[in-house]
């Protein structure tokens, strides 16, 4: 299959942002976005799983799960497709943790308890479940899954920028916390409904 | 020679400001200073210069007399006190400062005789007097900065070696609305003005002499111009402007100069003092008076007879109510200074200190309370700011208390001249969160 | 069968080596970390007050696992938790004393006098840059709230422009303490029951004019209690907190006492009458209305 990377990216990026289009990881996105530099480590961790989780992904999809032969047997894992992303995200994200928590401990600790959600992030297994949706190659689907957390970072940064503005203005009461943050959220979405059509 | 260096072009204005609407001086401006008669009972403030306050040298009972050393400076950053007039000390105690709280004071009994001390400084010759000599003269005479700051003058005149002052600026601006003090004082003393200008640039070793005076007193511009040159002072009309009284927005306008920020006017090579000061370091110097009176706008609708009186340092501002008449409305609010910059008082009992330049009196009628929104990002406060501020973005970050922040986006240079509030169309607070901000980050610094 | 046997497999062989390859990370990046840190941590209030001078329960933590600070330098933990953190770390729980903050004016807007309308920033610190705010006393409470906004625990309550401790929910962390522009608030030990609710140092016919409820100095409480029970400086009494032989002084000092203007007594009492006059004064504002 012929793959437009141009497309690809811009796609992932903006057109079908993980966040604001596709409504993937709004756990972190709501959770991590109060602060514009852990919201930075956040973006940069997610860009990093969901590379790596793409790549390895797309790597046992294509050799395991559609085409494992052993001793002469064959047989279609499909329906262990989700099973199996799980076990090698989750391992890769501990995996991670452990080398962050070495090299970087303030990012470490900025990161807490979302770091292992991300294991259980619905956006790092999106890309994964539709990088085998349509049958991409590894190295499509690994540029997916990097550019799919380029644009979370974004949406994440954008986000954060917005709430640290937020909580400076007088808001009415019923609309504290929360509240006006998820309907910021809403109207950062409407605004990247824009970009709805470019590819 | 002076009068052969260039002086660069001058703006004779800044950026910013504002234009308050009611300016309120034609109730005082006509009127000739007076002089008070003679109070039966005197309440000095003890500290009443920015740094330390003084040390007491009295006690309850002891008699002084005029001009007598009530208290002695304590440090460098400190000036004397002496007796405003003759009498005796009935009581050393708290008294009603102009901030609100009480304040450490010396009560004194006037017996009438207003005389003398037989410790009078000798009259000295300022062109022929060293530098150091004139420095000292102007310490003793317990002078601080008239115009509001209190900040003692003689520090001002003592830069640091490796600064090079080479500009004497005198602030005649006398920008706030109603008062008139400043305006009456070049008017009708122009010679001490300009004489105690000369004796601060002798003592700082400059040539460059400015008088800048805001072109709304084209009288008192004249009336320096027909003396100056022998001076060699340069007279300068600048521009009607709130707050073109402030020292770093009056060497703007005067030489273009750019006070660095959280710089000093010294790091600008300029020196600014109130025309006030001015004159009382004439008095002191050519005939050895200390600081003890100075004139104050007393003013205000409410008033009977408002006008400008030359009061002795402690009066209590009562006093000075009953000298322009009494009232004839129901004053509701009194502001020691101007209203821009001056404070509300609590109590009429408050004393005139060294550096009230004004008592305003405002009836209920001129009043407006209002509840105060919030900020609707019209910018208004931007275009008010002299010093380049976003007064409105940083009362919000002050209100939810991110002082860090606050410190980040300079609100120390804020000057607190209050344009801000007054263009502030949701009337927020501002000038009070950029105070109560400096205030939480200083104290922080201590820390 | 086959395609169960396959998957198992399959699974089986990718979990082993991602376990192995987690293990060896685990191995090679291996953080030296003290368990007993988290154990403290766990056991510490997580309020993060910072009445104990460090940044917050994880730094206190750190300091106590190091024996720089002994577990007792929390405020916020009640006796047992001490003890439990000494035991769990095997070290001396030293001696607590459980203290609580009190605010010692007792003025609210029925008693204490207003002299002008302020219409600021409605915070007791910007308050008081402005001409002293608007009550006549300039040693009272502000009742603006800036102590209850900065209490970690909310155990400070606003009643009719007064601020009021709740000692059941204060916790002696502080906070209140370095925030009031007045310095109205005082830590006492919460054994103390009874407070004189004056702070003002001004002479009794001169606090009698700004407000009803002044400590006028008369010291008919000093004569009723025992001896080193009050301290007086000046014209202001004062409750000694610094328990002498004597102890504090009870409530039967405040019934011998029979302080002229009811600023001597227990913050219980206190409590009651202030909301007792609240009632009224919504009793008073509703009658109005109609």
């Amino acid at each position: 299959m012929e793959t437009n990377y141009l497309e690809l990216t811009i796609g992932a990026v903006l057109v079908y942002n993980f966040v604001l289009s596709r409504f993937l990881g709004i756990c972190p996105f709501l959770g991590v976005s109060k602060r514009l530099d852990t919201a930075l480590g956040m973006g940069g961790a997610v860009v990093f799983v969901m590379t790596i989780a793409s790549c390895a992904t797309a790597l046992i999809y294509r050799y395991v799960t559609t085409s494992v032969k052993i001793f002469g047997y064959a047989a279609d894992l499909g329906f262990l497709q989700i099973t199996l992303f799980i076990l090698v995200i989750a391992a890769l994200v501990q995996i991670v943790e452990v080398i962050l928590q070495k090299f970087s401990p303030p990012l470490y600790k900025a990161l807490g308890i979302y770091l292992p959600l991300i294991t259980t992030n619905c956006a790092v297994m999106g890309a994964a479940t539709i990088n085998a949706g349509i049958d991409r190659g590894v190295w499509p689907a690994t540029l997916f899954g990097m550019f799919s957390g380029v644009g979370f970072a974004l949406a994440l940064l954008i986000f954060s920028g917005l709430r640290e503005r937020l909580e400076l203005s007088q808001i009415p009461r019923p609309f504290q916390g929360m509240a006006i943050a998820l309907i910021t959220a809403g109207i950062l979405s409407m605004a990247f409904l824009g970009f709805s059509g470019i590819c | 020679m002076a009068a052969n260096k260039p002086i660069p072009p001058k703006p004779l204005s800044f950026p910013g400001g504002i234009h308050p609407a009611k300016d309120g001086k034609s109730l005082t401006e006509k009127k000739a200073v007076v002089a008070a008669p003679l109070f039966d009972r005197y309440v000095v403030q003890i500290s009443q210069n920015v740094g330390a306050p003084p040390k007491l040298v009295v006690k309850v009972g002891d008699a002084v007399k005029k001009g007598d050393l009530l208290a002695e400076a304590s440090g460098f950053v400190s000036v004397p006190l002496h007796a405003p007039t003759s009498g005796v000390i009935s009581a050393v105690g708290d008294a009603p400062g102009p901030m609100g709280t009480l304040v450490p004071a010396v009560y004194l009994d006037a017996d009438g005789r207003d005389e003398w001390t037989a410790n009078r400084m000798a009259p000295l010759d300022w062109r022929t007097a060293e530098p150091a000599e004139l420095k000292n003269r102007v310490r003793d005479a317990g002078i601080v900065g008239m115009g509001g700051a209190a900040f003692p003058t003689h520090v001002k005149l003592s830069p640091p070696p490796d600064k090079k002052i080479d500009t004497v600026i005198l602030n005649g601006a006398e920008c706030e609305p109603y008062l008139t003090a400043d305006h009456r004082l070049m008017l009708e003393q122009p010679e001490k003005v300009l004489v105690g200008a000369a004796v601060m640039a002798r003592a700082l070793g400059v040539e460059n002499i400015f008088i800048g005076v805001e072109k709304n007193k084209p009288d008192a511009i004249d009336k320096l111009n027909e003396l100056a040159g022998k001076y060699g002072v340069k007279v300068v009309g600048l521009k009607v402007q709130y707050p073109q009284g402030s020292e770093k927005q009056l060497i703007y306008a005067l030489t273009g100069r750019c006070v660095p920020e959280g710089g000093l006017p010294m790091d600008a090579g300029c020196v600014v003092q109130n025309v006030a000061t001015a004159a009382a370091v004439c008095d002191a110097v050519e005939s050895g008076v200390p600081l003890i009176e100075r004139i104050t706008t007393v003013t205000g609708t409410p008033l009977a007879a408002p006008g400008n009186f030359l009061v002795r340092i402690g009066t209590p501002v009562i006093r000075l109510v009953e000298l322009a008449g009494g009232v004839t409305e129901e004053p509701r609010k009194l502001i020691l200074g101007g209203p821009m910059m001056g404070f509300a008082q609590r109590s009429f009992e408050v004393p005139v200190a060294k550096n009230s330049s004004g008592v305003l009196l405002l009836a209920a009628s001129e009043i407006v309370q209002y509840d105060s929104a919030g900020c609707m990002r019209c910018g208004m406060c931007l275009r008010g700011c002299p010093m380049h501020l976003s007064p409105g973005p940083l009362s919000m970050l002050i209100e939810n208390e991110k002082f860090d922040l606050a410190a980040q986006n300079h609100v120390m240079d804020c000057l607190e001249c209050g344009a801000c509030a007054y263009a502030c169309p949701a009337h927020r607070p501002l000038v009070q969160h950029m105070r109560r901000a400096k205030a939480e980050i200083r104290k922080r610094a201590k820390k | 069968m086959n395609t169960i046997l396959i998957a198992a497999l399959v699974c089986g062989v990718i979990a082993l080596v991602s376990g192995l390859v987690i293990g060896v990370a685990s191995k090679l990046f291996a953080v030296p970390s003290d368990p007993r840190v988290d154990l403290v941590i766990g056991l510490l209030p997580g309020a993060n007050c910072g009445g104990c001078g460090k940044a917050g329960c994880a730094d206190f933590a750190k300091s106590v696992v190091a024996g720089e600070n002994p577990p007792n330098k929390c405020p916020v933990s009640s006796a047992e938790q001490i003890s439990a953190i000494a035991h769990a770390l095997g070290i001396e729980a030293g001696s607590s004393f459980k203290q609580v903050a009190v605010v010692l004016c007792g003025g609210d807007l029925n008693q204490a006098r207003q002299h002008t309308l302020y219409n600021g920033v409605y915070d007791c610190v910007s308050a008081a840059m402005v001409a002293g705010g608007p009550k006549s006393c300039s040693y009272g409470c502000f009742g603006m709230g800036s102590c209850a906004r900065s209490c970690p625990f909310g155990a400070i309550e606003i009643i009719n422009n007064l601020a009021v401790v709740h000692p059941e929910v204060c916790v002696g962390c502080g906070t209140c303490v370095a925030t009031c522009p007045r310095h109205l608030i005082k830590l006492v030990p919460a054994e103390a029951k009874v407070h004189i609710f004056c702070s003002s140092p001004l002479k009794g016919p001169e606090k009698k004019k700004v407000c009803s409820v002044p400590c006028l100095g008369c010291r008919k409480c000093v004569k009723a209690g025992a001896e080193g029970q009050f301290t007086v400086e000046g014209v202001k009494v004062s409750v000694n907190y610094d328990t002498g032989e004597n102890g504090l002084p009870g409530e039967d000092v405040v019934a011998a006492a029979g302080c002229p203007t009811g600023c001597l007594m227990t913050v219980a009492k206190h409590l009651e009458t202030e909301y007792a006059e609240l009632a009224e004064a919504k009793k008073e504002t509703e009658n109005g209305r109609k």
